[in-house]
């Protein structure tokens, strides 16, 4: 047996889908109820997650310690404002951790567009079929497929890019590669993701085995 | 008006995973609040940074969950040092650039730089790490022509202007390829207002050519 294969590739997406189902439903209860038994699943699931991440960045243990749990009290007060139709729980607290990241390096937020912008949405585009939000369980575990499917070498450069902080440049010098390499790799695996979500057939078969 | 010119896959990948800097980041938001299809993309890059989240090893953390909830209340709530709500945004322009403008596109003091071409900088703050600035084009105004060492990006305020790539509007982004070389033509006989902010503090090696050039941008 390949033990670098996934075996059993079914059960491994329920395991993953039934996850994501627990800490969304976790977040609701928390945002409901203030319910301590759903905050202390979600804290032993993400609260070493925040911290890891914070410190691919490069951040010292102390800092990344002491950030991970103002992250993860935001978490607890904040959780009212999470919407499991707009998005799963993960990507609810990796774009918490990336903006307290930013702010904290930087001493300003994120900018972000405001939802109540008189300019927001005068404009649209003729084309919008290959964009498309990532709104129900079923997508996220489209995406996740997709992401497990990628070539190696553009899941690396995803991962240098979203978990170590490394600008494109960077991510360019590490790998002894030229920057368009990069850039062209990252395009391919936002491509590829979109296309599963797009592509509801073919994304859902599951990750092949060669 | 509708935009036609977007912003690149790798630009929203980045600005998802929180690797550019505020000048750059203002000119993806402006763009994504007037285009549903890239915010639409951007969110899909928010996605995949959550999912990715998950394939993440956890390392120890020292605090348990109900120590955290213990001292929950003697921790001050964390509030991000955002811009007052009320921050006199100019009308017609989308927030994220209102908010660092005082004064409505026309009053700004502008600086002329060369005939038909005025500019105004954004941030004395970011000049080691790159231009951020408007950019007010007359009417009939020729660029000479140029290309870029790395990422640019050029969002459209104001008016037009259109070169080798196409044509580019109130709303559109540039978000071109360093090495696509090209001359923006003021199109239409109102003046194009353009924000630009330019990447990477590694760069200066092309700076001189650059300011040889009394123009920088677009
Ligand atoms: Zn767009």
């Amino acid at each position: 047996m390949n033990t670098s294969v996934p075996t059993q590739p079914k059960k491994r997406t329920d395991a993953a889908a039934e996850l994501r189902k627990r800490m969304g439903d976790n977040l609701v209860a928390i945002g409901r109820d203030r319910d301590e038994v759903a905050f202390a699943d979600v804290y032993s699931y993400y609260a070493g997650r925040v911290k890891s991440f914070l410190m691919g960045k490069g951040m010292v243990e102390e800092i990344a310690e002491e950030l991970t749990q103002e992250i993860m009290l935001t978490v607890w007060r904040r959780a009212e404002s999470y919407d499991p139709a707009k998005a799963a729980a993960s990507t609810w607290l990796f774009t918490i951790a990336r903006n307290r990241r930013i702010d904290y390096l930087r001493g300003n937020s994120r900018i972000e567009v405001e939802l109540d912008d008189e300019m927001l949405d005068i404009e649209t585009t003729e084309n919008d079929s290959q964009a498309k939000f990532v709104d129900d369980a079923q997508d996220s575990i489209r995406l996740k497929n997709a992401l497990e499917k990628l070539p190696q070498e553009q899941r690396q450069v995803m991962h240098l890019s979203y978990f170590r902080g490394q600008s494109h440049g960077a991510i360019a010098k590490w790998l002894d590669l030229p920057i368009g390499t990069v850039k062209s790799r990252i395009r391919l695996a936002m491509q590829a993701v979109r296309v599963s979500l797009q592509n509801e057939e073919e994304a859902l078969s599951e990750p092949s085995n060669d | 008006m509708s935009v036609s010119h977007h912003l690149a896959d790798e630009t929203l990948q980045d600005y998802a995973a929180g690797s550019l800097s505020s000048p750059m980041e203002t000119l993806v938001a402006c763009h994504l609040t007037v285009c549903q299809h890239c915010r639409d993309r951007a969110s899909i890059a928010d996605h995949i940074g959550g999912s990715l989240f998950e394939e993440f090893e956890a390392v120890d953390v020292s605090l348990s969950a109900s120590d955290l909830l213990a001292q929950a209340n003697v921790m001050p709530a964390h509030s991000a040092p955002s811009a007052s709500p009320a921050a006199n945004p100019v009308s017609g322009v989308p927030r994220p650039l209102a908010r660092l403008l005082n004064d409505p596109l026309e009053e700004l003091d502008w600086k002329r730089i060369a005939p038909g071409i005025k500019q105004y900088n954004l941030s004395d703050q970011h000049r080691r790490f790159g231009a951020f600035k408007l950019l007010h084009l007359a009417p009939g105004v020729v660029l000479s022509a140029h290309s870029h060492n790395d990422r640019e990006l050029t969002y459209v305020v104001k008016g037009s202007y259109q070169d080798e790539v196409g044509r580019f509007k109130a709303g559109d982004i540039a978000d071109l390829d360093g090495d696509v070389a090209h001359q923006p033509v003021v199109d239409t006989d109102e003046p194009c207002i353009a924000l630009i902010a330019t990447h990477s503090p590694v760069r200066y090696t092309g700076m001189f050519g650059k300011i040889m050039q009394p123009f920088i941008g677009i």
